[in-house]
């Protein structure tokens, strides 16, 4: 990186938007912390009376919770990203405007965070997750010149995308057997249902989508594979998306439909299992990254695992577990990623083979990243003592199996934390590794902007601070599991040296300390575990349909363009086929009548004529510009038969279009090649032998497929314009109705008010074709 | 183009304008409506491309630049005139308003949605066409990277 040498001063900007968005922030956690401490409030309104939609926000306990996470940590990552984000493109080179691709979608990602968090309608539960999926996806992509990034975006999109899907299928089947979306009553409707006797497989399997959906968003093993891939984020992003939004999304999700998963026996046990597989896995394979940001990737799935494992063990002790959880979880994560983005932007390095000793140039930044790896871990006069404290109790609880997994668990957590931080800041400068790292690890660090490192230090009081005073945060996690489980709860903490949950607890560090200092002994396995995942696991299923739906759908692109009359074909003559069949099958005795030719039908006829001339010059000549002509002629030419009939309305807008759309032909041509269309003896004369075969029965087919589509088109108009049908009553409805519109045209009133929903369909394709004919043309430039 | 299609251009510029706006307010009461007066205006438009060249056309018209924004400010204008209703808990496309009320007129135009949705569709379709014609007037460029970025996708 050429350019780290430049001060800090110059590109440690007073960008007035970035500031202005992080003010946001910090003004949204004061209104959160009002509203929390003034007991909140309810928004209902009516939105789509006929589907049954409200928009239904409450400000209840999970809303305070998700929604001080989300505007608190995101007030310190904002912060951070002042500082970090003029850094980054400055280091990329690139221009100060594309800041802009950054901040707006960090505001809406916020943003969409609270309303998921109050929102108490499926329907809204399900779009909020949608825009949080779209937001990570053009922030993971903010670095869209790299291929790794725009890969990783669409994988996150894809994946937490089709979750989404699953989720408004689950709700959907819901609604369909309980009549509404509203998550309250649903939860008390299943309660009545279940206490007498029992749901539904279909609710239950509703219910399965619904929490496949967040787990999904959780990045739960087995479709955990998008997080580490989403690390091509800028790190702020990282730091957001791990611990406030996004992932959080989804275990605020299980908390909110968590009465409907209670009655689901089935789906609760499942998220145990995935819950365990989770920590495992993730626990596992943190320790065999490098990277920073891998390192923490990994330990983000299992640190959810142990959530979505808290939620599956359910009750008081569960859900209030779980939401205390994700509290000192962010905290300390969103901490510890910030530090990795800081270490990188100072040493210019993203590995751990090649840092460490740093504490001695970075002393403030060790001291706080420390801590919040110290909370993650679950040492005392952190707020983590308490979360392992509340786990281990609610494991213990449920049986003597789950109290001894659980100690394993937060065995593996200690280990990877303090590898993490040990690896960066402690032991001697380590060279090695890719060859980027170690060129950047031979020079000396640059200097760190003080917003880079402040930020990591209040979080990191912040979690020293809970760890002192437990009372607020004890106070907001009873508050989130009295809204997850519809009844009040209590929870009191305090530390107890005699406690069975401290002794675990010292059993764990013990078990964390002999790993990290026994890393030949599991090294192997682990390694081994992590190049299975890589040659077998989802994550090869994933790009193998992947690249399976790219070659099918290539495969029907060539078949469509290949040959536009074909796909013509494919519609004309089996069309034409079933008319023929409608005829035999139906009397046509008197359907088929010739009235008098009179007055002006006699310049019909003449038009009529004039038309079929030059449909048949369309179709025997070979020069484009006469093909354009000829089929001009007979749109103007049908344009003066409707005026004729007394339709002028139609004729105006016919010759109109036909004018236009000869113009647009023209300007086409100009794109094609110069000259002839080639004709079938040169198309024969370079054709490879299959495509001769193929232009030589062609010489047959598409006179027969026009006879047959165009007689059976001839018969079906003919025959209906023999017999006027009832449905000029809907007509004679329409015109007497229209001066109650305040119109005086039929036609217009029709297309404006009457069938206004038509035609603003039909205008909106046509919006939508025209600028994607643009964007395919010019690559998005409108103009 | 000759001296002759030149001064045609610019003397049919300004009547074929007028036209257009005829057609649009006497749409609800005459022949015609926003379709057909976009159409008129984007033919206008093309009279301008074809008799001085696209670079020319645009150096005199510099307001044609505005023309995809023209389009999705039409757009938004014909849905928020069909869907206002909904937010308040109506169908689509309530009429308001509604009817035998009492209209705002300005001389014979009167103020309602339907005419309000078809002022947004003559916005659409107008800025769409006029959008297509100054693309189509000057064929593209083949950027090499397109290509690039298809088989990154593959």
């Amino acid at each position: 990186m050429p350019q780290q040498t430049s001060p800090p001063a110059r590109v440690a900007t007073r960008d007035p938007l970035a500031w202005a968005v992080a003010l946001v922030a910090l003004g949204a956690f004061a209104g959160c912390i009002a509203l929390w401490r003034t007991g909140g409030g309810t928004i209902d309104v009516s939105w789509a009376r006929e589907l049954d939609l409200r928009l239904h926000f409450s400000f209840d306990g999970i809303g305070a919770l998700y929604g001080l996470l989300a505007t608190g940590i995101g007030a310190a990552v904002f912060a951070y990203a002042t500082a970090y984000v003029p850094l980054h493109l400055d280091h990329q080179a690139r221009p100060a405007r594309d800041r802009w691709r950054f901040w707006p979608w960090m505001a809406l990602f916020m943003l969409s965070m609270v309303g998921l968090a109050t929102a108490q309608d499926l329907i809204l539960l399900f779009v909020l997750f949608d825009v949080t999926a779209v937001c990570s996806y053009f922030l993971i992509a903010f670095d869209r010149q790299e291929r790794a990034s725009r890969l990783a975006a669409l994988m996150a999109l894809l994946v937490t995308g089709g979750g989404a899907v699953a989720m408004l299928i689950g709700a959907v089947i819901l609604y369909a057997d309980h009549g509404t979306f509203s998550i309250p009553e649903l939860a008390s409707l299943l309660r009545t249902q279940d206490e007498a006797g029992g749901i539904a497989t279909g609710t239950t399997v509703a219910i399965g989508l619904i929490a496949a959906a967040a787990l999904i968003k959780s990045a739960q093993v087995p479709l955990h594979f998008w997080l580490p891939r989403a690390m091509a984020a800028p790190t702020p992003v990282s730091a957001y998306l791990h611990s406030a939004a996004m992932v959080a999304a989804g275990v605020l999700v299980i908390g909110r439909v968590f009465q409907l998963v209670e009655v689901a026996p089935v789906v609760q046990d499942g998220m145990l299992a995935i819950g365990l597989l989770s920590i495992a896995v993730g626990g596992a394979l943190s320790l065999t990254r490098d990277g920073f940001k891998q390192v923490l990737a990994y330990s983000t799935i299992s640190q959810y695992g142990y959530v979505v494992m808290l939620y599956g063990i359910g009750g008081r002790d569960g859900a209030t577990a779980a939401a205390f959880y994700v509290v000192a979880h962010a905290i300390a994560k969103s901490a510890l990623f910030l530090t990795a983005g800081t270490v990188t932007m100072a040493a210019g390095c993203r590995r751990l083979s090649t840092v460490g000793g740093l504490a001695r140039e970075l002393p403030v930044l060790a001291v706080a990243s420390a801590l919040a790896a110290a909370t993650l871990s679950a040492l005392p006069l952190t707020i983590g003592f308490f979360k392992d404290e509340l786990f281990f109790r609610a494991a213990a609880e449920h049986s003597t199996l789950l109290g001894v997994v659980s100690v394993l668990a937060a065995g593996l957590t200690f280990a990877y934390t303090w590898r993490f931080w040990g690896g960066i800041f402690l032991g001697e400068r380590r060279v090695g590794g890719a060859a980027d790292d170690a060129a950047a690890a031979a020079k000396p660090l640059a200097p760190v902007p003080a917003l880079l490192t402040a930020p990591i230090a209040v979080l990191a009081v912040l979690a020293v601070l809970g760890g002192i005073v437990v009372g607020p945060f004890a106070e907001l996690a009873s508050d989130a599991a009295g809204a997850t489980l519809g009844h009040d709860v209590q929870l009191q903490l305090a530390y107890h040296l005699d406690a069975r949950e401290t002794w675990m607890a010292a059993l764990a560090w013990l078990l964390g300390g002999l790993l990290l200092a026994t890393p030949k002994a599991w090294g192997p396995a682990a390694r081994a575990l992590s190049r299975a995942g890589e040659r077998f696991g989802p994550s090869h299923v994933y790009e193998l349909s992947l690249s399976a739906v790219n070659r099918w759908s290539d495969r029907l692109h060539d078949v469509e363009v290949r040959d536009l009359r074909s796909r013509v074909a494919a519609v004309l003559l089996p069309g034409g086929i079933l008319v023929a069949l409608g005829f035999a099958a139906t009397p046509t005795a008197g359907v088929f009548q010739i009235g008098s030719i009179d007055g002006t039908d006699l310049l019909v006829v003449a038009l009529l004529a004039l038309v079929a001339i030059a449909a048949g010059v369309v179709a025997f000549t070979h020069q484009h510009i006469a093909i354009v002509l000829a089929l001009a002629v007979v749109g103007l030419g049908l344009a003066t038969v409707y005026a004729l009939l007394g339709a002028p309305d139609v004729a105006l807008v016919a010759m109109l279009v036909e004018t236009v759309v000869t113009l647009v032909f023209l300007a086409i041509v100009a794109y094609a090649p110069r000259g002839e269309r080639p004709s079938r003896r040169e198309l024969a004369g370079v054709a490879s032998e299959p495509q001769r075969r193929h232009t030589h029965s062609r010489r047959w087919r598409d006179p027969l497929i026009g006879v047959v589509a165009g007689a059976a088109a001839f018969l079906v108009i003919w025959g209906a314009l023999s017999r006027p049908t009832p449905a000029e009553r809907v007509v004679d409805e329409l015109v007497r109705l229209t001066p109650a519109a305040h119109g005086r045209d039929v036609v217009t009133v029709i297309l404006a008010d009457f069938r206004g929903l038509d035609t603003m369909v039909e205008v909106t394709v046509i919006g939508v074709a025209v600028f994607g004919v643009i964007a395919l043309l010019r690559r998005g430039r409108t103009w | 183009m000759t001296i002759l299609t030149e001064a045609v251009a610019r003397l049919l510029l300004a009547p074929s304008l007028m036209v257009a706006a005829a057609i649009l307010i006497k749409g609800y009461v005459d022949v015609g409506d926003g379709f057909a007066a976009a159409v008129v205006v984007s033919l206008a438009i093309a009279l301008q491309y074809l008799a001085f060249g696209a670079r020319r056309a645009e150096q005199e018209l510099p307001v044609l630049r505005f023309a995809p924004q023209t389009a999705i400010v039409g757009l938004l204008v014909a849905l928020s005139s069909g869907f206002f209703a909904v937010i308040s808990g109506g169908a689509p496309f309530t009429h308001e308003p509604s009817v035998g009320a009492r209209v705002v007129r300005i001389g014979r135009l009167e103020l309602m949605t339907a005419v309000s949705f078809d002022f947004g569709i003559f916005l659409l379709i107008a800025g769409a066409l006029v959008a297509l014609i100054h693309h189509l007037a000057e064929p593209p460029e083949l950027e090499p990277d397109l290509e690039e970025d298809a088989e990154a996708a593959r």
